[in-house]
């Protein structure tokens, strides 16, 4: 990575933002973190997954599941993403061959699937800085146009190879 | 980023009641055309956090202060932890139905490839973009992809701004085209609802969330697998998309992109400017 794009003085596309991102860097800083951003979701499954106490062990098989996973990705010597790894969790506790996987499985269906990624996007609408609306000012209307053509583009093709193959 | 803004009690607050606006308004389906349009809950919690944007609205810092809305930027990766956990613990039991549908799962990761066929050549002979179409259209612009560019080019190179740019669209409206894209196509009948599950796994965390809960509204009676194929999807992505990017996707889009005179548009924008 060259320096000047660490050191960008307007604070822009830069890569030590995306570095900072990454939150197996920062495990304990992360814990906590999690826990706040879990409470907003245990809150938010109230409406449409189950009470509070019910879905309390869900919520806590989650924040463990998502700790797990972070303290491997931090710890293995090659990179993958963390959400592979705490998926990758998930996938192998929650296998019929795994012990108590279907006490697992019980206690996280408590835990709607929605309702868990309803705060991300409240988050995500809240962080919308003024260098994004200037970016749609500027080059914008050409990127969002690519943007989608882009997103529609990967989705259909896939859904056309996965269609032909299943 | 300084914790005291990170763990502020007036954005965890203003999320969580959001958030409770957005679940209790529910899911609201819409008929267009041949389709039905699906709007989610997160739909309501993304308009409800812009519309309670400092940045967006001067009024609002009197909640939200600005520093307070800049803390919100890394709770987003976090908070989608959770939901990607909950997501794996959907393929676990239905491991036996994704090992049989096997191939058309790893094989419709070549579908990222898809990317390019429609987008490059509408930005380099439509829009006239330069080598920024590369950047922009290799790929569906997500984590691995954007570490990818930044190695070969730097990100303040034309391909670097060129993904960001796609990058920052994704982050914003991506979950919410993806939703809708997806929910839309479902309601067509066109294709196989578990294809359009497979097709959602391309996408990051937030994306697939929306993606595959968009579908899974649409067929509830398919809920537990359409999620478990979206999630093995978006798993088989993540371990192999940065593979494909570098060695298929990107040499490839550098071809196409010689074979559109995409070099000779740049020539000519020099000598005009």
């Amino acid at each position: 990575m060259k320096p000047t794009e660490t050191t960008a003085p307007n604070g822009g596309f830069d890569a030590s933002a995306l570095v900072e991102l990454r939150p197996e860097q920062q495990l304990g800083k992360t814990a906590l973190l999690l826990a706040a951003v879990c409470v907003a979701a245990w809150i938010s499954n109230m409406v449409n997954g189950a009470p509070l106490h019910l879905a309390l062990p869900g919520m806590l098989i989650l924040y463990a599941m998502v700790m797990i996973g972070l303290v491997i990705g931090r710890f293995v010597p090659f990179y993958l993403p963390s959400v592979a790894w705490v998926s990758l969790v998930s996938i192998v506790v929650t296998l019929p061959a795994f012990p108590g996987s279907g006490w697992i499985v019980g206690q996280l269906s408590h835990v709607d699937f929605l309702a868990v990624v309803t705060p991300v996007l409240a988050y995500a609408g809240l962080a919308l800085t003024g260098r994004e609306f200037t970016m749609f000012r500027q080059t914008g209307w050409k990127l969002v146009i690519v943007s989608l053509l882009v997103f529609t583009g990967t989705f259909v093709a896939s859904a056309v190879i996965a269609n032909l193959l299943l | 980023m300084d914790m005291k803004l990170l763990l502020d009690w007036r954005l965890h607050l203003t999320v969580i009641l959001a958030s409770l606006l957005a679940e209790w308004i529910g899911i609201l389906r819409i008929p267009l055309g041949p389709g039905t349009l699906l709007l989610l809950p997160l739909f309501y919690a993304f308009l409800v956090g812009v519309l309670l944007n400092p940045h967006l609205f001067m009024s609002m810092q009197r909640i939200i202060p600005k520093p307070v809305s800049n803390a919100a930027g890394p709770l987003i990766m976090i908070s989608v932890l959770p939901f990607i956990a909950k997501f794996g613990s959907t393929i676990g039991p239905a491991i036996e139905q994704l090992v049989a549908a096997g191939p058309a799962l790893i094989l419709q990761e070549l579908g990222n490839l898809g990317t390019m066929l429609l987008a490059l050549p509408f930005a380099v002979l439509v829009l006239r973009m330069g080598r920024e179409a590369i950047g922009a259209t290799y790929s569906i612009a997500r984590e691995p992809n954007i570490a990818v560019i930044s190695d070969k080019y730097g990100l303040r190179s034309p391909e670097g701004i060129g993904i960001m740019g796609v990058y920052v669209v994704g982050t914003m409206f991506g979950t919410l085209y993806f939703a809708l894209m997806a929910g839309y196509l479902a309601s067509l009948d066109l294709l196989d609802i578990r294809a359009l599950a497979m097709a959602c796994g391309v996408g990051s965390g937030s994306m697939v969330a929306a993606c595959s809960g968009a579908l899974a509204e649409a067929a509830p009676h398919l809920r537990d697998e359409l999620l478990a194929f979206s999630g093995a999807s978006n798993l088989l992505t993540y371990a192999t998309g940065l593979y494909v990017s570098l060695f298929i996707a990107l040499p490839a889009a550098e071809w196409l992109y010689k074979r559109l005179g995409g070099a000779m548009f740049e020539e000519i924008r020099h000598e005009t400017h």
